[in-house]
């Protein structure tokens, strides 16, 4: 019962934060283009927060530059224990075209932390992006709640901190 | 007591560090830390042809993406003593217009978003999606473009692009004119704007500020006077103003849209006819070329070898907009809330901002030869 009450809440209110690890922003303006009424993110309960101590979504967006090496992995532990991570074009998959001979930049993102998914493109439209996060975040923060849930009940507390 | 932002932070939208140090609620004065997002695109684009230089030109920014191709298309030109031919440079001038316009609305909202006026945030992005169809309905991409190569243009404009786009900017125009006058003429936004965040003309020209920001504090000056297309076929002025505070630098970006769209329409109704790509044989040199890009000054400055890029160096308008933010703007301003949208107006883009340079603390000497290339 109670199981079933949390999965409905998960499922109907996604924090989402934006860390740009060094790309051109083409991807950013994409996302703040999902707020706009056209698209209008916060009618699926979809809020874009920038706040990784919120954060049940995290969209990551740029290939990772030296500066972002150590932060990636504190901002995600900093996010509490239901969480799904998303790349947002095709720097954190591959490094794009910074990925060459002289750049510096250290892709893919799935080196420093997991991925669950990856939105290809240069940039992405917003509607892909709001398809991604619609299809993967609400499920997977609902079955993984339920998982720390069942598993170990300190685990939600713990992950906060 | 310093009160850090970011770089992760919900006013933020991109990485970078914003100490500011308060008494109280008031701000004494900021200081900024970049750094988090350098990449080394100008160290790539050595010893590579321009085929391979004009995508990560792109994306050098993504909101202004356009016109840094152009810059970097019209360096080369320069190098190689041709000229597009006038349809591209006339396409050119439409999709560069088209440009500014969504940056600016997307400034502005941005600057509406960080003193919480969530309605204009709303509504200033709105209308930019129209503007974001015209773009892809000329390009074909909505963000980074790939429009622009080296002698002229990709892909030519039928006659139904052009006309679609004209009706998009009548809709636009119209929801504009109103959203302007709720800025202007609301006590709640507009005076909430007035006197703060001021610059003053001698502090604008001390640090160096370009574009709708060095044109709010009475710097009348706008590179698209100087732009050979321009000034052969278009009608323009640029727009100013005096007071340099909050209010000025928002208005001075809603005026310059209707500029813009009457410059879209020009260009669209004096569209000539003939080729859009001239071949080009690249030449060897050293070329320095400026344009106006929706933030200011862009300047390219290239020495190619033959074919091949030997050096390149890239100055956007972002970092003299961002220090002289840091410097003048934010000092003495009356709550953080502010400071966060005095931040916001100065329209930062911290991708653009992005360069390497090594500064030895003991002699003060500034290098920026890193890899002892000369």
């Amino acid at each position: 019962m109670l199981n079933t009450f949390k999965d409905i809440v998960r499922k109907s209110s996604i924090h989402v934060c934006l860390v740009n690890c060094g790309g051109c922003n083409g991807c950013d303006i994409e996302i703040v283009a999902l707020l706009s009424p056209r698209y209008d993110l916060e009618q699926y309960g979809i809020y874009v927060h920038n706040n990784p101590r919120e954060a049940d979504v995290i969209l990551i967006t740029g290939a990772v530059t030296e500066q972002w090496i150590k932060k990636i992995k504190r901002i995600y532990s900093k996010a509490p224990e239901p969480k799904v991570v998303a790349c947002v074009g095709n720097c954190p998959l591959s490094g794009d075209v910074f990925n060459q001979e002289g750049g510096n930049v250290h892709a893919p993102v799935s080196d420093f932390i997991c991925v669950d998914a990856e939105i290809s493109g240069c940039p992405p439209r917003p509607s892909e992006i709001l398809e991604a996060i619609l299809t993967v975040a609400p499920g997977a923060i609902a079955s993984r709640g339920r998982e720390a849930n069942g598993k170990n009940k300190k685990n939600q507390v713990t992950g906060g901190k | 007591m310093i009160l850090p932002i970011g770089p992760i932070h919900p006013g933020l939208k991109e990485p970078l560090r914003l100490k500011l140090q308060t008494q109280g609620e008031k701000v004494l004065k900021a200081e900024i830390d970049y750094g988090y997002v350098h990449r080394g695109i100008e160290r790539i684009m050595e010893g590579k042809t321009w085929q391979k230089c004009i995508y990560l030109a792109e994306r050098v920014c993504g909101i202004c993406s356009y016109e840094h191709t152009q810059t970097f298309a019209e360096t080369i030109e320069k190098i190689s003593n041709v000229r597009a031919p006038s349809r591209a440079q006339f396409l050119r001038t439409i999709t560069n217009e088209l440009d500014r316009i969504q940056s600016h609305l997307l400034a502005n909202s941005t600057y509406f978003k960080a003193m919480e006026h969530e309605t204009l945030f709303m509504y200033l992005l709105s209308v930019r999606e129209h503007i974001m169809d015209a773009i892809e309905l000329l390009t074909g991409n909505r963000v980074n473009m790939g429009w622009n190569v080296v002698g002229g243009v990709r892909m030519d404009a039928k006659q139904v692009h052009l006309d679609a786009i004209l009706e998009k900017l009548k809709d636009v125009e119209k929801d504009l004119d109103r959203y302007v006058q709720i800025f202007e003429q609301g006590h709640l936004v507009g005076l909430r704007s007035k006197d703060v965040g001021v610059m003053t003309r001698d502090e604008a020209l001390k640090g160096r500020a370009v574009g709708p920001i060095g044109r709010a504090s009475g710097l009348k000056h706008d590179l698209r006077e100087q732009h050979h297309t321009y000034r052969e076929n278009f009608e323009f002025k640029p727009i100013w103003r005096k007071e340099g505070d909050n209010f000025a630098r928002t208005m001075n970006r809603f005026d310059e849209i209707p500029q813009s769209i009457d410059l879209v329409r020009q260009a669209i109704n004096n569209l000539p006819d003939g080729d859009i790509r001239t071949k080009v044989e690249i030449g060897s040199g050293y070329v320095e070329w400026r344009n106006e890009a929706p933030r200011g000054e862009v300047v390219y400055m290239a020495e190619t070898n033959g074919n091949l890029i030997k050096h390149i160096s890239i100055r956007t308008p972002s970092i003299m907009n961002i220090d002289s933010c840091a410097k003048y703007m934010l000092k003495d301003v009356a709550t953080v809330a502010d400071a966060v949208a005095t931040y916001a107006t100065a329209d930062p883009c911290i991708a653009c901002a992005e360069r390497v340079a090594i500064i030895d603390v003991d002699k003060g000497e500034t290098s920026k030869d890193i890899f002892d290339l000369k």
